[in-house]
């Protein structure tokens, strides 16, 4: 497959995906190297104790001084999935919906290339941007490994992969209204609606007995809120996350086939 | 005769708002086709409707044959498009653009690119925002016709370039044309067009006024006449003659744009005493300007 679209895409996105990549890292690096200074405190296990919805609200459920409890409260459930939607939302309401409102994005589709294969570059500049978060962010906790912090590499392999996912969904997302629209702020609008709604329900799902059902509707359930650092990425998790980025590719693809552009 | 662009009933509508209404425009292989109208006319809507980026309401277009949506890979392999509003990426230089374009077009010889660099002496260096708007359009003309296209589609191509280039680029489309190529060019202005142009399409509010010749154009276009009075007179009887506009009326002077027989007016003016007179022969400024005025003036007209 070509990628010529997709390599100009990454070219004008290179500095501010840099510049995330390394503070996303250094952040990391930070955590892993506090570790030691944590695994001992219990009265840190307090603040999650009883099912504090508080806790829960930032992402930390159960024990935070094991390796997986300090790494999934202070990085995988928070502040990279974060991160990683401000890089893929963000381009994937730009790639297509913002490129057509300032008038860039006639330049590629005036050329010989079909829409169909104007999205799915706008995909593979979207995936390698969410892959190069995750990979630097894993790269980093694995030096956690000098640090005491313990835990099957494969699992943190899985739980990289479900959060390169859980970008690559909610930012087709963005780039599925975008197209749609055409309209870049509708794009972000309704994607981080759907997005913090999404993190909500699967953050307050261990200690809101309610909202505990609706957990399977959220990608953030499938891809870091189940314990997958402790437990692995199953393979369920990786169909779901697969298949619904399939189908927004779908309807992304018809969408932009339909749309009026400048 | 091959035709190269043909639009029937060619509709846009945007919601209540007008866009354009029951186009209908034929382009030979080999012409370079004026598309003239005021700003917001319709010009560009048409042009994206051809170029397969936008979806008509109703009415249908056909390029090389082919319809612009279903088609739009092989029309495009064929056709160079110059944009009436020419965005860049800022941050780019002309060089990465027109090295994306010529490697997603498989542009192998770049000969032309390089002659075309030295006649428009384009700055491919800089980053684009950092150029003005003249060196940014150079490059919009060396992404459209680069890879020697069968037609070229151009929405006001001379904005912002300077004289020397304005000639140049009207040599080039004599050139293009002159190796088997079709021009559609789209312009606000007269000058640009009746200077290249063998055919004109004129556009106003959505919905096209006149197709001709420019020869045929010419023929029908409008004396001026203008008078010198000893005193203020009043225009009015000059008004109620059939095929008489009153262009002006600056107390003693009078400047008629007419069409048909000149001795009504010479009547006219006889009774008033003139002190002078002036005869221009047919002007198309002001025949256009008729178009652009008031659509009345003129029944649509196709020659072809």
């Amino acid at each position: 497959m070509r990628a010529d679209i997709a390599v100009i895409d990454l070219r004008l996105r290179r500095r501010a995906l840099l510049s995330y990549v390394v503070g996303m890292a250094l952040y990391a690096l930070v955590i892993v190297a506090l570790y030691p200074q944590f695994k001992g405190a219990t009265s840190l296990d307090q603040l999650t104790k009883n099912g504090s919805a508080v806790a829960a609200l930032f992402g930390a459920t159960g024990s935070l001084t094991s390796p997986s409890g300090w790494l999934d409260a202070n990085i995988y459930e928070n502040f990279l999935p974060l991160i990683m939607l401000l890089i893929t939302v963000g381009y994937g309401a730009s790639c297509i919906a913002g490129q057509d409102e300032d008038g860039t994005l006639s330049l590629a589709t005036i050329l010989p290339i079909s829409r169909r294969a104007v999205v799915l570059q706008k995909v593979e500049a979207l995936t390698v941007q969410a892959l190069l978060l995750a990979i630097a962010t894993m790269g980093c906790v694995l030096i956690g490994r000098q640090f005491d912090l313990t835990f099957p590499v494969t699992h943190l392999a899985g739980l990289s992969l479900g959060v390169a996912l859980l970008g690559v969904d909610f930012g087709l997302c963005a780039l599925a209204v975008g197209s749609i629209t055409g309209s870049r702020g509708t794009a972000l609008g309704v994607t981080a609606a759907l997005a913090a709604a999404s993190y909500l329900v699967s953050s307050l799902a261990p200690v809101i007995g309610w909202i505990r059902p609706a957990r399977y509707a959220s990608l953030f359930y499938w891809s870091v809120g189940n314990q997958q650092l402790a437990n692995g990425l199953s393979l369920a998790s990786v169909g779901v996350l697969i298949s619904v980025g399939a189908l927004l590719t779908l309807i992304a693809v018809a969408g932009f086939r339909r749309l009026d552009l400048h | 005769m091959t035709v190269v662009v043909r639009a029937e009933n060619l509709t846009k509508t945007f919601g209540t708002h007008r866009g354009i209404i029951g186009i209908d425009v034929s382009v030979a292989e080999g012409d370079i086709f004026g598309f003239l109208g005021p700003n917001g006319s319709g010009k560009s809507t048409t042009i994206r409707l051809l170029t397969g980026l936008s979806h008509p309401t109703s009415g249908t277009a056909k390029v090389f044959g082919l319809d612009p949506i279903a088609d739009a890979v092989d029309i495009h392999r064929r056709v160079g498009y110059l944009p009436g509003e020419l965005a860049l990426h800022p941050r780019l230089t002309g060089q990465q653009h027109v090295d994306f374009a010529a490697k997603v077009r498989g542009l192998q010889d770049r000969t032309f690119l390089h002659e075309l660099v030295d006649r428009f002496q384009v700055d491919l260096e800089r980053p684009t925002r950092t150029l003005s708007k003249g060196n940014r359009q150079k490059i919009g003309i060396l992404l459209a016709v680069m890879h020697r296209p069968e037609l070229v589609i151009l929405d006001e191509p001379t904005s912002g370039l300077d004289p020397l280039m304005q000639d140049e680029f009207e040599r080039l489309m004599r050139e293009l044309v002159s190796t088997g190529a079709t021009v559609f060019l789209s312009s606000h202005e007269l000058d640009e067009v009746q200077r290249v142009a063998t055919r004109v399409a004129i556009i106003k509010d959505g919905h096209l006024v006149v197709t001709d010749t420019v020869e045929a154009l010419r023929r029908r276009a409008p004396r001026t006449i203008e008078f010198s009075f000893p005193r203020t007179v009043d225009p009015k009887p000059f008004a109620s003659i059939e095929g008489v506009h009153v262009v002006a009326a600056n107390g003693k002077r009078i400047t008629l744009a007419l069409r048909g027989a000149v001795a009504p007016v010479l009547r006219v003016a006889a009774e008033l005493d003139p002190l002078d007179v002036v005869a221009r022969p047919a002007d198309l400024d002001e025949l256009f300007l008729t178009y652009y005025r008031d659509q009345s003036a003129e029944e649509p007209v196709d020659a072809r």
